[in-house]
């Protein structure tokens, strides 16, 4: 036994000197030199399997293989400790501050490598929002840094569920209320309000939390962006835009009247205890702890933010303790008795300026790009999405289909990181929507659009709870995409040149609005009084920044059509 | 080490010129030892404050040094215009007290009560026990303060049930408990860490002293306080002087991650400032601005400190 031991010690040790050298022999057959392209991803992450299949196949095609770094802390602090040192990896994803990377020279223009002759696969991807995505540098030259990762879908928009902003309720406060129709804030929480008062605890005797607010860094849009919702317009950041006309009047909202009762709102169930103190000093695990425990029957975020409390539900089989996205808006009383039209879903739009740069660092952007080119062909997209044909997924009569272990798989992050690319494709240029042309015209790109698979893996729970509402699916609890204004979403703007005044209007907002929901309810005029005062200097100097910005992105878009 | 090289340098000062040089001859083998610690510090050290010049420049790392800007006093003017700068100024000076004085007496009063137990395996039992949350990282403390802490944590459950308090603290969440909280986690980390050197002070005390005392008729509390109190003294002095240089530095990672935006005014440090508006907003100029004048209250501070020992007459560091 002992000399079993040894041996395979032994055999341990040897075997991984012995594999580069093979790998080399094997690849020097190859047309091109392997590489290792270092990758950084602005966001947490893990790291693949070292023996992942998607990875061994891009290895095996073009030699190329790929050493992550993922975000561990917050981003900017990051990112400027890389621009301070000029340490950049070879592929950069800055995440929602590509825009630091940009100005500061880290990223290649791409539009050295890419055009209609020598990438045609590509240009034909961004060709349709070239003027957003393409913009003119101090010189006046075109530049391109970053092909979007996300927002540039073929055919009509896909909207199955809800997966940006929304108020989120529990499912089985709907069941309890008989399924009612909820729009206004004040339904909201009155259904939140009569359940506690039913059902103080869940079965384990654990208190249920009527309302959470995550403010954690910057997850605190969960605190400060849901008035320009209640307001009836999607995501726009810290602003709220008037698309009415071409003027695009912007205004930062929180410091206006009507974001009062939102806040006075909170207050009151506050004091009514639906809201804890805890929530203003949770961290981002410890809340998403506490949605998995399924004791949170409410609160506003977006569906991405918490996804591993969604899946984690749905692994325990709490189906009911998932959450439906509704669509909010003030009651008529809030704002002069009109009456607002919901707008949560946007038209779909380019993630402009987040994904994959390249970075001055690298030694070979040329192959990067014309392995980018040959990855937008349907087989490696396929593969990509959907995986290996008859082991992740098959095709019957012209349909792409999974079995209910191959969804299951798919769902399993264990699984994931040995049979998907996923850190390298999610910031890679990519096709969505629909499959336009071929044999598989019709079907989604995406396994998560498929019909096939949205509606028949979804499970008993979901469907009959649909079923009662008569709906198709749970993006029908809030209205179809309103058309896309010609600015695009103003989040996207980058706002740098006012860091620190937008750094101010934050901390503001932070420090005051915790304190003003809850404050006293006497002291509650007073405090909001003091707030205004407070954050109007800096609010003034976004809104302005932010209007010209809006107005430019705008005039881009509308002057090249 | 520093301490020899003081006496040495007085030494050496005290003869003449021809005699400094016979004798500066006669050391050469340690002189040549001391070589590359004296490169180390030069390379490591002093050639890095060069960059100093960037706390004049509105400094870009695509044009570097020589491209940037310069922007004089700028910088600086931007630093102490700001309230919460001035705030975080308090804020690292505030926590610094506090971990300076509730760490050195927490340590000196385990150490004392260490050294009077006899049991030596019971000994060895507390030291090693006390010592080893030096070794956790400060995530995990956080942490764990944090579910000690919340309001419905088990600090609150009891302070409720002994009718202590009405409703539950909200320690985490106001200003005015952050320091101390602050205070109490360091302690209870470092405790046992800041207790070796004090302990290794106390078994360099002469067994024969306490011996006499015994003879002569002194209690327990007369030994602590005429033999092993006094025969630290020096061991305490000069990590006085130390730990008065490291004023400026509150810590990071505890602030860092156990400040919200609630307790924000009173738990942001220099160091988060900077890198909040220094590193995060790429104000190169700042965060080097901020970072000199730490450096330079720090230098006084170390002097004066020094200063101050010397005239009481007790060994110094410098």
């Amino acid at each position: 036994m002992k000399k079993f031991i040894a041996a395979s010690l032994a055999l341990a040790l040897v075997v991984p000197t012995l594999l580069p050298v093979h790998a080399f022999a094997d690849d020097a057959a190859a047309a091109e030199e392997p590489i290792t392209l270092t990758v950084f991803r602005g966001d947490p992450g893990d790291q693949p399997t070292e023996d992942n299949k998607i990875y061994q196949k891009i290895k095996d095609e073009f030699g190329v293989s790929f050493e992550f770094e993922f975000l561990a802390g917050d981003l900017d602090e990051k990112l400027g400790m890389m621009i301070a040192g000029e340490d950049y990896p070879d592929l950069f994803d800055g995440g929602n501050s590509a825009d630091l990377l940009i100005q500061n020279g880290a990223l290649i223009n791409l539009l050295d490598y890419v055009s209609p002759e020598k990438t045609p696969r590509l240009w034909a991807h961004i060709e349709p929002q070239k003027a957003r995505l393409i913009n003119k540098d101090e010189d006046g030259n075109d530049v391109l840094y970053i092909i979007p990762n996300y927002g540039l879908a073929d055919g009509e928009q896909i909207v199955n569920q809800v997966n940006g902003p929304a108020f989120f309720l529990q499912k089985q406060v709907l069941e309890w209320a008989g399924y009612p129709q909820v729009h206004t804030l004040n339904e909201y929480f009155d259904l939140i309000e009569g359940f506690i008062a039913e059902n103080p605890t869940d079965e384990n005797g654990v208190p249920y939390v009527g309302f959470d607010i995550l403010c954690e860094d910057w997850r605190h849009f969960c605190l400060i962006n849901p008035v320009q919702h209640l307001m009836g317009r999607p995501n726009d950041g810290e602003v709220l835009v008037d698309v009415s006309t071409d003027e695009f009047h912007t205004e930062t909202f929180i410091d206006k009247p009507y974001a009062k009762p939102y806040y006075k709102k909170l207050n009151e169930e506050f004091q009514k205890g639906l809201i804890s103190k805890d929530t203003f000093v949770m961290s981002y695990d410890q809340y998403i702890a506490q949605l998995s425990s399924g004791t949170v029957l409410g609160m506003f975020d977006q569906t991405w933010d918490f996804n591993d409390a969604t899946y984690a539900l749905q692994t325990a089989k709490m189906y009911d303790r998932t959450y439906v996205a509704l669509g909010l808006v003030y009651d008529p009383e809030y704002v002069d008795g009109k009456e607002i039209e919901e707008h949560y879903v946007n038209g779909s739009l380019p993630n402009v300026n987040r994904g994959f740069g390249i970075s001055v660092n690298c030694e070979c952007p040329e192959r990067i790009v014309a392995m980018w080119e040959e990855m937008l062909s349907d087989e490696w997209q396929l593969l990509f999405n959907w995986g290996i044909e008859g082991e992740d997924y098959s095709i019957e009569n012209g349909r792409l289909v999974m079995t209910r272990e191959q969804y299951e798989n798919t769902l399993d992050n264990n699984w994931i990181m040995a049979n998907k690319a996923r850190a390298f494709f999610e910031s890679s240029p990519k096709k969505q929507g629909w499959i336009l042309d071929g044999d598989l015209a019709g079907n989604c790109w995406e396994p998560g659009n498929q019909p096939e698979i949205v509606f028949d893996q979804m499970n008993e729970y979901d469907k009959a709870f649909l079923e009662k509402y008569g709906y198709q699916k749970f993006a029908d609890f809030v209205n179809p995409p309103i058309e896309l204004a010609p600015y695009g979403e103003a989040w996207q703007i980058d706002y740098s040149p006012v860091d620190v005044d937008h750094q101010d209007f934050l901390d503001i907002q932070d420090k005051y609005l915790p304190e003003l929901i809850m404050t006293d309810p006497d002291n509650f005029d007073a405090l909001w009084d003091e707030f205004v005062a407070e954050i109007t200097p800096s609010a003034t100097a976004f809104s302005e920044f932010m209007q010209e910005a809006v107005l430019a992105e705008a005039h881009k878009v509308l002057d090249n059509q | 080490m520093s301490r020899v090289k003081a006496n040495a340098g007085q030494v050496s000062g005290g003869t003449t010129k021809k005699g400094f040089f016979t004798r500066l001859g006669k050391q050469w083998q340690l002189l040549l030892m001391s070589v590359p610690m004296v490169i180390y510090v030069l390379v490591f050290n002093y050639s890095p404050l060069w960059g100093w010049i960037t706390a004049f420049q509105d400094y870009k790392p695509k044009l570097g040094i020589a491209g940037s800007k310069f922007v004089g006093w700028k910088n600086f003017e931007w630093l102490f215009g700001r309230q919460d700068f001035l705030q975080s100024i308090r804020n690292t000076l505030g926590m610094s007290i506090i971990n300076l004085v509730f760490g050195t007496v927490s340590a000196i009063v385990l150490a004392i009560l260490i050294n009077e137990v006899i049991h030596t395996g019971f000994k060895r039992f507390v030291q090693t026990v006390t010592y080893l949350p030096h070794f956790l990282s400060m995530v995990i403390v956080v942490g764990m303060a944090q579910n000690i802490f919340a309001s419905n944590g088990p600090l609150n459950q009891l302070l409720l049930n002994l009718h202590l308090v009405k409703q539950p603290v909200f320690f985490l969440g106001e200003g005015k408990y952050f320091w101390w909280l602050v205070g109490v986690i360091n302690v209870w980390k470092e405790v046992g860490w800041n207790t070796i050197i004090y302990i290794a002070a106390m078994t360099a005390i002469d067994p024969m002293l306490y011996e006499a005392a015994s003879i002569d008729g002194a209690s327990r509390w007369d030994k602590i306080r005429y033999i092993t109190l006094p025969g630290i003294k020096s061991t305490f002095i000069i990590l006085l002087i130390m730990n008065i240089g490291h004023l400026m530095e509150a810590g990071f990672e505890i602030q860092y991650l156990l400040g919200s935006s609630l307790v924000m005014d009173w738990s942001q440090t220099i160091d988060i400032f900077v890198l909040k508006y220094g590193i995060s907003k790429q104000q190169y100029g700042v965060a080097t601005a901020a970072g000199m004048f730490k450096s330079v209250v720090a230098i006084i501070l170390l002097f004066a400190a020094n200063a101050m020992a010397k005239r009481l007459d007790e060994s110094t560091l410098i």
